[in-house]
């Protein structure tokens, strides 16, 4: 674990844009990745499978592009978006709204911390072993937007934090995008909003951010999946067809045993 | 006067049984009564309930020095099982009843002299057939349970009728041996459930092979209804298997005395705050527990998350052994525990993940820690993996006919007929060996299967697993060979 003072020149000048710039940062990993450019994916904690597809398409569109993902590391949106960079073998930065020392977090996340610590980079403004506090997480989400050149909201419900960081990347003049969810959805109720009230772009889709879009598959079953995950009843295919799938890694089985595109 | 009898009884240890000679002897002294050969406080207690019983049937109880042998002696001997042969011998031995007999006599004794039932009498009266023994002597309440032995049961229902019976002055007729029982009715048909085609078809599939089941789903949505449909596609009970059963019920004591042999495979549901010993046995001496009652049939575990998971870990050793080995102090019991598991859970703590019209409010870390109380060597051994949605109101209202349990049990039946003519009654049951002898792959399916292994990191378990549903299903489509689509299917069904 390190600090980077202001006075460092690996500090990110994008951080000065802040009205109080962090000082110091401490990071653990390959500090060199917070002055590269880098897009925000955010989000709900509580995700559907949809934000989960979604969160995963923009971070691997943004590995490919060599765009560094950054986000918080929190369960659903965050981890989807980290765990989805490094697996496309890119580049991925998170920020943490508690210490580095204090964060212990358990399972997947677990892993999800060590595989950061190797390839990516853990980032925190709070001293090694200040736990986390309600009121530390809307500063730490300013300074992800303040990392990135641009935010991307991935479904969030009213009052969601990823809005906080929404209004934060405005305030230090980011883009912001909100991807579009489908009405009704409590969990993009608040991505929506801030499409219709002028705070975020409705994003259409990785190109929008400049990015090159991963080709479309053309495929009847996966189109059944895009809207969400389907029972094998409801999805009609034969099990070859859905074995072959599964195989490829273009969908995959949730936990209640329902198929879900990947 | 002195005198000496010798009376057979039977010993149980869990399914264990052995022929004991009761041996009386009467002997002039002080007056007593003791008795030798390990008996625990249950038989030792015997004293009491046979001097009471002798003296109010009208006898007299020698004053005189009295010795109970229980041969061979190097065993403890457990139960009021002995108290009616100790009876009789020491009125035989004391010369208030004329004439020796070889019967088995097994019976408790109440203060009056009336006899009264015991636990495990089949696989003691079996063990009696076996050795020659041509009757037993048992309590009314017993004698159907006797009878099914195979051979002659004597109802006596009080020590005196013992008496009268053997020195030849009331001769009682044996008891007739149970009739083949009537064909149950089913509390639940498939055919009344809506919607759930995979989950029917796991079933199905379940029933026919043997395979453990797991289904996922909301509450609500059936989960419980669909495996108490089960028992109607079950296919029938064989001979031995019925046998195998009811001792098992026998000895727990759980025997209908009017049908001691049980008529359908058990379907045991026990709650979710089920203690280990409920769930394999134990106690001293052990019992055995709902593993073992459901052996043959089924052991049906709903809302399986909320057991514990030490609980949970238990099941492991019965799953893959078929048995359950409890171990106590000096004394161990071996129960059959050859089952198939079918459980119901939620997707998650609030239930609603997954689900359309109700949104889910766990966040993903409690979904985690929810699925990770069922643990992996436990979900390896689960072969099936089903979810269950909510049925929308459309479908609940259409009332087109659906398939009947008579259907889909004639195809289990079918199929099981096959598994038979491999020599085993399940293909749960297949070895590895008999699996590559019985499941050739063509090459499209060997490919398939490849991948699967690496892809998904299949254990060797699981593999073994996943050949036994894919054969069962071709079994069910009256297949010889394993094609690719039946183990697609077979994987895809699997967790």
């Amino acid at each position: 674990m390190s600090v980077l003072h202001r006075s460092d020149p690996r500090y990110p000048p994008r951080l000065l844009d802040l009205a109080a710039p962090p000082e110091p940062l401490w990071w653990e990993g390959d500090v060199t990745l917070l002055s590269r450019e880098g897009i925000a994916i955010v989000g709900t904690r509580r995700m559907t499978p949809y934000g989960d597809r979604v969160a995963r398409e923009i971070a691997i569109a943004c590995a490919l592009a060599g765009v560094v993902v950054v986000s918080g590391l929190a369960q659903g949106i965050d981890s989807a978006a980290h765990a989805a960079a490094l697996d496309a073998r890119g580049d991925t930065v998170a920020v943490l709204g508690e210490g580095l020392a204090a964060f212990d977090p358990h399972g997947r996340r677990r892993r999800l911390a060590a595989r950061l610590r190797d390839r990516g980079c853990l980032v925190s403004q709070y001293e090694p072993l200040f736990p986390a506090q309600g009121w530390m997480f809307a500063k730490r989400n300013a300074t992800i937007a303040a990392l990135a050149r641009a935010v991307v909201v991935v479904e969030a419900p009213h009052g969601s934090g990823a809005l906080i960081t929404a209004a934060a990347a405005r305030a230090v003049g980011r883009d912001v995008y909100a991807v579009p969810g489908p009405l009704g959805s409590a969990a993009s109720a608040g991505a929506n909003e801030l499409i219709a009230t002028g705070g975020a772009r409705a994003l259409t889709g990785p190109e929008a951010l400049g990015l090159h879009a991963v080709p479309p598959v053309r495929d009847e079953v996966l189109e059944r999946l895009a809207a969400g995950p389907l029972s094998i009843d409801a999805l009609g295919a034969s099990s070859d067809r859905i074995v072959e799938l599964l195989m490829a890694g273009r969908i995959t089985r949730l936990a209640d045993g329902r198929l879900a595109r990947r | 006067m002195s005198g000496f009898a010798r009376v057979t009884a039977c010993a149980l240890w869990g399914l264990e049984t052995e022929l004991i000679s009761v041996e009386v002897d009467v002997s002039s002294g002080l007056p007593g009564f003791d008795i030798v050969g390990l008996p625990d406080s249950a038989v030792r207690e015997a004293r009491e309930r046979v001097r009471a019983a002798i003296r109010n049937s009208g006898f007299e109880f020698p004053l005189r020095r009295i010795t109970v042998n229980l041969a061979p002696g190097e065993r403890r001997k457990e139960g009021t099982g002995f108290d009616l042969a100790i009876a009789l011998a020491i009125l035989r031995a004391s010369g208030q009843l004329a004439v020796d007999f070889g019967d088995l006599c097994l019976g408790e004794l109440a203060l009056d002299g009336a006899v009264r039932p015991l636990r495990g009498v089949l696989p003691r009266a079996s063990r009696a057939v076996c050795a020659g023994i041509p009757a037993a002597l048992v309590a009314t309440e017993n004698a159907a349970e006797a009878a099914a032995a195979g051979g002659e049961a004597i109802a006596v229902g009080t020590l005196r009728a013992a008496v009268a019976h053997l020195d030849g002055t009331v001769r009682l007729l044996p008891a007739a041996p149970p009739g083949p029982s009537a064909e149950a009715a089913w509390e639940v048909d498939l055919g009344d459930i809506v919607g759930q085609e995979t989950p029917k078809r796991a079933l199905e599939i379940a029933a026919a092979g043997a395979h453990n089941l797991v289904m996922v789903g909301p509450p609500g949505t059936g989960k419980t209804l669909l495996a108490q449909a089960l028992p109607s596609i079950l296919a029938p009970l064989e001979a031995d298997e019925a046998m195998a059963a009811s001792v098992v019920h026998s000895v727990a004591g759980l025997v209908d005395p009017a049908r001691p042999l049980l008529a359908t495979r058990p379907f045991r549901a026990p709650h979710h705050t089920a203690s280990r010993l409920a769930l394999v046995g134990g106690g001293t001496p052990p019992r055995p527990g709902e593993v073992s009652l459901a052996h043959t049939g089924a052991l049906f575990l709903d809302e399986l998350a909320q057991f514990s998971p030490q609980v949970l870990d238990t099941l492991r050793e019965p799953m893959q052994e078929g048995r359950i080995t409890i171990a106590r102090a000096g004394t161990s019991a071996t129960y059959p525990a050859r089952f198939t598991l079918i459980a119901a859970m939620n997707p998650c703590p609030c239930g609603n993940l997954g689900d359309l019209m109700a949104p889910c409010t766990c966040l993903p870390d409690q979904v985690d820690r929810y699925n990770a109380r069922i643990s992996g060597p436990l979900l390896d051994r689960v072969d099936l993996r089903v979810h269950v949605p909510r049925v929308p109101y459309v479908e609940l209202r259409d009332g087109t006919a659906r398939e009947r349990s008579a259907v889909v049990r004639q195809r289990v039946i079918a199929a099981r007929a096959r598994m038979r003519a491999r020599g085993r009654r399940a293909n749960a049951e297949l070895t590895p060996p008999e699996l590559r002898r019985h499941c050739s792959l063509g090459a499209s399916a060997e490919v398939l299967l490849g991948r699967a292994v690496h892809d998904r990191r299949l254990s060797a378990r699981a593999y073994h697993r996943t050949l036994r549903v894919a054969r069962t299903i071709a079994d069910l489509a009256g297949s010889d060979g394993v094609q690719r689509d039946h183990l697609a299917s077979a994987l895809l069904l699997r967790a």
